[in-house]
């Protein structure tokens, strides 16, 4: 099994855990991950696109052609890439005049595109493609008695015109997982709501009370840890979780792992290889439950 | 032609309004110079005694045996001359009618060129009477005798309100009971009627109506013949208990070992394999459902044989057929709710405490609880719309009409159940339109029932309760609110199998998916083909009220359609020439009231469900079919007598059908609107009764340009006219004929504008292409002789 | 919020092309379909802190208040999360129309009550222009000292913390065909959707 791999900005700084964990799962499980040479920014969702659409479609379909040219479809780790290059993808297929229009701005820089490249989120590869039986064989240590929330975040399972691999008001698919590496999976409500990742620096509050919902939904549930497949969203629900204990006078101290993290430690990888000296909110106590010392 | 033909022209003044601008005289020195007219008149008012006597006289004293009337549009008098015609002894169908009012007088202003164009209007109708034929409509009895399709309330008040009138109707229903959705509802809006209480005499009525045979368990299989005599097989699957012998004493299902999900409780209660669907289910018989009996299903078991005291179990019961001749058939089908599990955003299916608003009725009736734990619900939130008023993927565009009301009188129903009950109505927008829903709504908001004006975001399970999220738009805040109960309202759809019964009777569908109503106004209760009726929620959702008045409605329609045991048929009908026929069978598809049949060695046209349309006489490769009253020898001498003769020039032809599109045509001549004399109409029955032949002859005989307008409501349809004009098109190529001087379009009646704007454009196209060469003409004419 | 403090709409403030336009707009196709029944404002998770909702937001284009739907804080407090647009029942692109609508305002220059927005949007696609990927902290800089330099103290004890974790570059993470970024910004300009 063979991808092109398409990190996104994050991935190489805040949310290098996140690569050091798929790589060291993906080895095990025999998944080859091959980085598109040179690729940019995906087009960041809004971020850029606000500012100058065309120019924001031109930089998705830049990664697109460089990924055609190996032959391979595209796999990402975080949920807004996996959205911005797949509504890209969509829009070059549907609309002819739009793709016109990116192919000029293409050529311009002797790079063509034939819409030829399918996009996934490494969630999809890793359940659909590699499957639920393989995975438990790899389990050497079942997460049993742990309790785990698997947070969805927005543009993972929507719009399902776009992600379309789990139902977008009741995805199963994390929860699968964690049952698989036997754990128990917690059942909150917003799980699909949104952290506001695209405010975390411009309308920080507003994220945090965002966040804040979400964390304590979890925690009243019962959730010991949360998993979560977007390094945007782990930054809000890791990175911020002080200063929202902070400015809510509040106790949460609720590990957040990338859902990589989680199948690494139960597959016995070490935990240095998971980057699980990264993550903010310690996840020590979680791991000695299980014997797993760093 | 068995005899000569000697032919009568009267022209009309119409008291100045054709005299002031065509030169009548004129007209008629032209008419009676033309081939086997005998005598040429005018008249001040044709249609007045005087007029008609002048006829009567001209056909008695000069033999005459074909006769032309040049007047106002035949859609105003056609009916007058031809009672005139039959009251002198001349079959009605040997007149023929010449439209210079509307079509001429009223639409032109210059004198020489409406004159011109009269008289070749005229010269038509001349040759073509001379190849017209006498014909007799035709009288066929009816079975008076009626088949509904339906056991709901709408097929039980149409059964029974015919069965009062003397009828012997046949009600089917799919179901092991009639009574339908009604039967399942605890009161109905606005009166807190019982709905039970005010169906199930019906029901009781109807089963001991000695005209009405129910038949339960039963569907139909399939359907021929035509209106009046309608052929159907209806298939009836075993009950496996037999009505007769079956006294519901209930044993059987004491003792029965396995449960299901009751369909008639909306699956919140479970029954027994065998089972009675209500307590006042008719028949008041028990029922095995196959799915679930161990016997069907491990081949053990068989207890309830045992127990039954009146020997009414009968597992070896087959399935069998039942055949059936009627006179009209009712379609009363009803409604099905859209599945709610695919709106994954309100949670149906993920707590038993989200329900839907049919299995809140049954709560009500089982004393309302919480499907959870039993326990009395405070809380209550409705949510009204779901999936209704939608254009999404998973949605319906329609309002479903019922909801609003429907969770107005729950809300109350709740409130009276349970003291200290709130209930919260989520609304989009509260219909009220019915007699009494306004002052309901205002009860409930006096009541204290809360609306919130917002469609709900979502429904969340949250432990032991239900979470609702809303925007409260009027207000303009988020709402959040925990309930013990929500009750969702879905949109309403056809029921299963709507699409196939459509096919098998013959009639349309609507773009909402229920049956299409012949007229939105003025046929509400008929459909496309004759005989054929529908009525209650097949149509479209509604409530009991309006269900119960179109049933009667429907009854009173249907007993004037079989009530003189016999129905009138025109004899403008297709028929086949047996010997040209080799029953290749492609007319068969194209016929839209299925009219034609495969026979022995030959097709068989039904006289009876035959519309005249004339669609399938160019379809034949073979030319073995033709059209009374529209004959091709009759249009193609209309067509060369139009189009030969005087030189206005250019020439159009524009072949117009003969009920929406004329009289559009006339509307616009009823408007005094202008348009080039150089348009010459003939009416036939639809553009698709004509094929590359009669527009070669026009082109021959010296037209320019055709058009073809068909109206939007015609049995040949928008694509269907569309696909004609392509191959028209290739093969006027073939003859060098270039395909711009063809064109086509559809019409409403009221949309003359549109048509005589095509006039106008269409006239000055072909005057810049130039007129056909005369080696053109020619050419075509040397090659129709092979045609 | 000078609309709603006025007892009827203020003439001035209705510009009636502004629905076509709109209308011409990705995500804007079917806004007059839109019968204002709040699923949207329900769904939104950021609706809190938004001074109208997205529903009135379609209710102004409907209305052509352009000035005041482009003027909200609404259309730069979405978080582009889709909850709306997988709700909506008449099929309406919402978070695709506040993207627009935000690309609108950006090159209308039309003030609103968020500097900080439009800056951030102009401060991003530069960085991402000059190297080819995001580079938080020179993005972060970039955007305190056009708008509040105060902040820049607050974000430095963040990246402080970031940095001890080993989550933080300094240095950019550039691409090697950074030709190729100017010349796609420059024909992308010229071709604008």
């Amino acid at each position: 099994m063979k991808y092109a791999y398409f990190p996104g900005c994050s991935v190489h700084s805040t949310a290098q855990e996140y690569g050091e964990s798929c790589k060291a799962i993906s080895k095990v499980l025999g998944i080859e991950l091959i980085e598109i040479p040179d690729w940019n920014c995906c087009g960041a969702i809004d971020a850029v696109y606000s500012y100058s659409p065309l120019f924001s479609l031109a930089l998705s379909a830049r990664n697109l052609s460089l990924a055609e040219k190996m032959k391979m479809d595209v796999v990402t780790l975080c949920s807004a890439c996996y959205h911005t290059l797949s509504r890209t993808n969509k829009l070059f297929d549907e609309d002819p005049k739009l793709k016109e229009k990116i192919e000029r701005v293409l050529n311009s820089v002797q790079l063509d595109y034939h819409g030829k490249v399918k996009v996934r989120h490494y969630l999809d590869v890793l359940l659909n493609d590699v499957g639920f039986d393989k995975i438990t064989q790899h389990v050497r240590v079942p997460l049993k008695g742990l309790n785990v929330a698997p947070y969805y975040g927005c543009l993972l399972v929507r719009p399902p015109n776009i992600s379309n691999f789990d139902d977008p008001e009741h995805p199963r698919l994390m929860d699968e997982l964690i049952e698989t590496l036997g754990a128990s999976s917690v059942n909150y409500i917003d799980k699909t709501r949104c952290c506001g990742a695209s405010l975390a620096i411009t309308d920080e509050a507003v994220m945090m009370e965002m966040v804040k919902k979400i964390l304590l939904n979890a925690k009243d549930a019962g959730a010991e840890c949360l998993i979560t497949p977007c390094p945007l969203c782990q930054f809000n629900l890791d990175v911020k979780q002080h200063d929202i204990e902070s400015s809510y006078k509040l106790e949460i101290n609720l590990p957040i792992l990338y859902f990589t993290q989680l199948v690494g430690i139960s597959f016995g990888i070490e935990p240095n290889d998971l980057g699980l000296n990264k993550n903010c909110v310690s996840p020590t106590k979680l791991l000695q439950r299980f014997e797993i010392t760093r | 032609m068995s005899e000569e033909p000697l032919i009568g022209v009267y022209i009309c003044h119409c008291g100045g309004n054709i005299s002031d601008t065509v030169n009548v005289e004129m007209v008629k020195e032209a008419a009676s110079l033309f081939r086997g007219v005998k005598v040429a008149q005018t008249y001040e008012y044709l249609c007045s005694n005087p007029g008609q006597d002048m006829i009567k006289k001209g056909i008695r004293e000069h033999r005459l045996n074909r006769v032309v009337v040049a007047s106002c549009s035949p859609r105003m008098h056609l009916d007058t001359f031809r009672q005139a015609v039959k009251s002198a002894g001349l079959n009605p169908y040997l007149l023929d009618m010449v439209n210079i009012r509307e079509h001429c007088s009223w639409v032109h202003d210059e004198k020489e060129s409406a004159t011109a164009k009269a008289i070749a209007l005229i010269r038509g109708a001349v040759e073509r009477a001379r190849y017209l034929e006498p014909l007799e409509p035709k009288s066929i009895p009816v079975e008076k005798k009626i088949l509904v399709i339906g056991g709901g309330v709408a097929g039980i008040y149409a059964s029974i309100e015919l069965a009062d009138k003397g009828y012997q109707v046949y009600l089917i229903e799919k179901r092991p009971s009639i009574g339908g959705h009604m039967a399942q509802l605890s009161k109905t809006f606005p009166t807190f009627d019982c709905s039970a209480c005010i169906l199930t005499p019906k029901m009781v009525y109807a089963s001991q109506n000695p005209n009405i045979k129910i038949v339960t368990n039963a569907e139909p299989l399939n359907i021929r013949g035509s209106p009046g005599n309608y052929k159907v097989t209806v298939k009836i699957r075993p009950r496996f208990v037999d009505e007769d012998k079956c006294t519901a004493c209930s044993e059987c299902t004491k003792c029965c070992p396995v449960k299901k999900p009751s369909e008639f409780e909306e699956n919140l209660i479970e029954e027994k394999a065998i089972y009675i669907p209500f307590q006042q289910a008719v028949p008041n018989a028990y029922v095995i459902d196959k799915d679930y009996c161990l016997y069907f299903t491990k081949g053990v078991c068989r207890l309830c044989e045992r127990f039954c005291k009146g020997k009414a179990i009968i597992f070896d019961q087959k399935e069998e057929n039942m055949e059936l001749n009627v006179g009209a058939i009712i379609v009363c089908t009803g409604y099905e709710q859209l599945n709610l599990k695919k709106f994954g955003q309100y949670s149906f299916g993920l707590h038993p405490d989200i329900v839907s608003n049919l299995q809140f009725e049954r709560l009500m009736l089982q004393s309302v609880h919480r499907p959870s734990n039993g326990k009395t619900p405070r809380k209550v939130a409705f949510i009204l719309c779901v999936g209704s008023r939608s254009n999404s993927s998973n949605g319906m565009e329609y309002c479903c009409k019922i909801g609003c009301m429907n969770a107005i009188k729950q809300a109350l129903l709740l409130e009276k159940a349970v003291p200290d009950a709130e209930p919260w109505i989520f609304y989009t927008d509260i219909r009220a339109h019915g007699k009494g829903y306004e002052e309901f709504y205002a009860s409930a908001r006096n009541h204290g029932v809360k609306f919130v004006r917002g469609r709900a975001a979502e429904v969340m399970p949250n432990g032991d309760e239900v979470l609702v999220k809303a925007e409260d738009t009027l207000f303009g805040m988020q709402i959040e609110e925990a309930f013990d109960l929500v009750v969702l309202s879905p949109a309403l759809i056809p029921n299963q199998g709507t699409l196939e019964l459509a096919e098998m009777l013959g009639i349309d569908l609507g773009s909402d998916g229920f049956f299409l109503e012949r007229h939105h106004k003025l046929r509400g209760v008929e459909t496309k083909r004759e005989g054929i009726f529908i009525a209650g929620c097949a149509q479209g959702p509604k409530d009991v009220r309006e269900t119960t008045m179109e049933s009667m409605a429907t009854a009173s329609k249907v007993a004037t359609f079989i009530g003189k045991g016999e129905i009138s048929v025109s004899p403008e009908v297709a028929y086949v020439t047996s010997e040209k026929c080799n029953a290749c069978g492609i007319c068969i598809d194209y016929c839209p009231t299925k009219a034609i049949e495969e026979a022995q060695n030959e097709v068989a046209i039904n006289s009876i469900s035959c519309i005249g349309c004339g669609i399938c006489v160019p379809i034949c490769p073979r030319e073995a079919i033709d059209l009374n009253h529209c004959t091709d020898s009759q249009l193609i001498a209309q067509i060369r007598g139009v189009c030969e003769g005087e030189t206005t020039s250019p020439k159009i032809i524009a072949f117009l059908e003969r009920t929406t599109a004329y009289g559009s045509a006339d509307l616009g001549g009823q408007n005094r609107r202008s348009y080039p004399a150089n348009i010459r109409i003939i009416g036939v029955p639809t553009t698709g009764r004509l094929g590359i032949k009669h527009l070669l002859h026009a082109f021959a005989a010296g037209a320019d340009g055709i058009i073809f307008i068909e109206g939007d409501d015609s049995a040949f349809s928008e694509e269907q006219l569309r696909n004609h004009v392509i191959e028209l098109k290739k093969r006027l190529h073939t003859f060098n004929i270039e395909s711009l001087r063809l064109v086509s379009t559809t019409t409403t009646l009221p949309q003359y504008e549109k048509m005589l704007d095509l006039f106008e454009t269409f006239t000055e196209r072909i005057s810049r292409i130039g007129s056909l060469p005369k080696e053109r003409r020619d050419e075509i004419r040397g090659k129709l002789g092979g045609l | 919020m000078e609309v709603i403090s006025a007892h009827t709409i203020a003439p001035h403030l209705v510009n009636p092309l502004f629905t076509k336009e709109v209308m011409e707009m990705r995500g804007g196709e079917k806004i007059l379909d839109c019968i204002q029944c709040g699923v949207c404002s329900g769904s939104c998770p950021a609706r809190f802190a938004m001074d109208y909702t997205p529903m009135q937001i379609i209710r102004m284009v409907q209305l052509g208040l352009k000035e005041t739907a482009l003027a909200s804080s609404t259309i730069w407090i979405c978080a582009s999360c889709y909850a709306c647009t997988t709700r909506c029942p008449r099929d309406i692109n919402i978070t695709v129309l506040m993207s627009s609508l935000k690309n609108l305002a950006l090159r209308e220059g039309i003030s609103t009550k968020i500097e900080t927005k439009p800056k951030f949007h102009r401060s991003f696609a530069e960085v991402v222009r000059k190297y080819g990927r995001i580079h938080e902290p020179e993005l972060i800089t970039k955007l305190m000292k056009k708008t509040d330099p105060e902040a820049l103290f607050h974000n430095a004890a963040l990246g402080l913390r970031l940095w001890r974790k080993g989550k933080i570059r300094l240095l950019p993470s550039k691409i090697k065909q950074r030709n190729h970024l100017l010349a796609i910004f420059e024909k992308a300009s010229k071709e604008e959707i």
